[in-house]
């Protein structure tokens, strides 16, 4: 199972914001355990499509210059509806803030006209020569792998 | 020790502690928690967050709060003898009198549509509540 | 994949407060997704585990009656990433239970070291989402679940 969150960007305004589509599958392992009887993507996996969407925004803005894109932090993350397998829903995250080592957004999560989920949350970017320059060849090598990644995305 | 609820709250003291559970619970700006600010039309707030504003109002001023007593909507909404074409009838407005004594219905009753109940949750209507509860 | 994330609670305090671990290893095939070349735990997850942790606490605390689900993420802040090869030990509170709803506060640390601090929401949706039909069967509380919470002295 690949841990990807989000299947295509629809929209990118560099510095300000994206649209990204995820499907939902029965074909998603976890969704056998969440729940048996009534599957549903989990919540935290709604959030995570957000900050794919808002990690490749930064990339895409900062010209890919960081290997390391993560969520600091996360407030009032609502979740409004479930998702069930057949749908798609459209993540829109707005960029508040784009720095050079951390960003802001405000994201929102959409299927078929109806609020799934909503919240603020920013990301710290980084790589791991900064601590360690031995970490050089590392940072590289990921950042070569997202560019492939984003090749597929943004087909 | 001197407890939240034996202390002596002025009106603007109190104003100022649901201000800020508002803004945490919310996620919303401190200038748009005004007195009038309605809950749901003006600061965003859905059901969930009505669960949260209670949890975070009864730790900040230390009392209990029932949430139908504060946000009485659902029990009124879902009885049918209290509702006829979508308003409330005039035995759902006396109700609705008795269960939130510390909101202005005026307006509400010229036109008692249960659509527009969310409009007397307003800032104004718990900080009514609580000065009452600290009494 | 499996939708687990804690491997067994060391500490459980009905009502109050509970403790569990999760140990993060290579096995786990998301880690090479994220990211690919340096895994690492996604924040996402550990948010997950401690839901788990706070879901179950917060269950148990009404006999597993009610169909608890995560509403709002309050707050999380997140201070250090995770390796494979890292234990972590995930601690949840209930600050708030009501019949409709219960509010948690917790923090996950790597030996001693402050990982995440994580404030969570949960709704007993049989209570809330009013006109809305679920299935009878608990099936928030499976017995993968359940069975966590064998060997547990309250």
């Amino acid at each position: 199972m690949r841990f990807i969150l989000i299947d295509k960007i629809v929209l990118l305004e560099a510095g300000k914001r994206i649209k990204a589509v995820k499907c939902v599958s029965l074909a998603e392992e976890y969704l056998a355990d969440h729940f048996p009887v009534f599957p549903v993507l989990p919540g935290v996996l709604l959030l995570q499509g957000l900050v794919e969407s808002a990690s490749w925004l930064v990339r895409e803005t900062e010209n890919f210059a960081h290997s390391m894109i993560l969520l600091e932090e996360a407030r009032n993350i609502k979740y409004k509806s479930f998702l069930s397998p057949g749908s798609q829903i459209e993540y829109t995250v707005d960029a508040k803030t784009i720095e050079e080592d951390i960003s802001s957004f405000t994201g929102i999560g959409i299927s078929e006209g109806q609020e799934i989920v909503q919240g603020s949350f920013g990301l710290r970017h980084f790589n791991l020569a900064d601590e360690n320059p031995a970490m050089a060849a590392v940072d590289d090598r990921v950042i070569e792998n997202m560019k492939k990644r984003w090749q597929l995305l943004r087909q | 020790m001197l407890e939240v609820k034996d202390m002596v709250m002025t009106r603007d003291e109190i104003f100022e502690k649901v201000q800020a559970v508002l803004v945490d619970a919310l996620g919303v700006d401190e200038e748009e928690v005004t007195p009038k600010s309605t809950l749901m039309a003006d600061l965003g707030a859905e059901s969930i967050d009505f669960l949260d504003i209670v949890f975070r109002l009864e730790k900040a001023f230390g009392i209990k709060i029932p949430r139908e007593e504060l946000f009485p909507a659902e029990s009124l909404m879902n009885n049918p003898d209290l509702i006829s074409n979508g308003k409330l009838t005039a035995v759902g407005l006396a109700e609705l009198r008795t269960r939130m004594p510390h909101t202005d219905i005026t307006e509400f009753q010229k036109d008692p549509s249960i659509n527009k109940l969310g409009s007397l949750f307003t800032v104004n209507a718990i900080v009514n509540y609580i000065e009452t509860k600290l009494k | 994949m499996r939708w687990i994330w804690i491997d067994k609670f060391v500490e459980f305090k009905s009502g109050q407060s509970a403790v569990a671990v999760k140990n993060v290893t290579l096995a786990e095939e998301h880690l090479h997704d994220h990211f690919p070349g340096f895994p690492v735990m996604p924040e996402c997850l550990m948010i997950e585990a401690m839901a788990q942790t706070a879901g179950i606490l917060v269950g148990e605390a009404k006999k597993f009656q009610e169909k608890v689900v995560l509403a709002k993420i309050k707050k999380c802040v997140f201070f250090n990433y995770v390796k494979p090869g890292d234990t972590l030990k995930i601690e949840a509170k209930i600050e708030s239970i009501a019949p409709e709803a219960a509010g948690t506060t917790g923090k996950i640390t790597r030996q001693d070291k402050l990982i995440a601090e994580i404030d969570l929401m949960f709704s007993h949706i049989d209570k809330n989402l009013g006109g809305k039909k679920f299935p009878e069967e608990n099936f928030v509380f499976t017995d993968t679940f359940k069975s966590l919470m064998q060997g547990i002295t309250n």
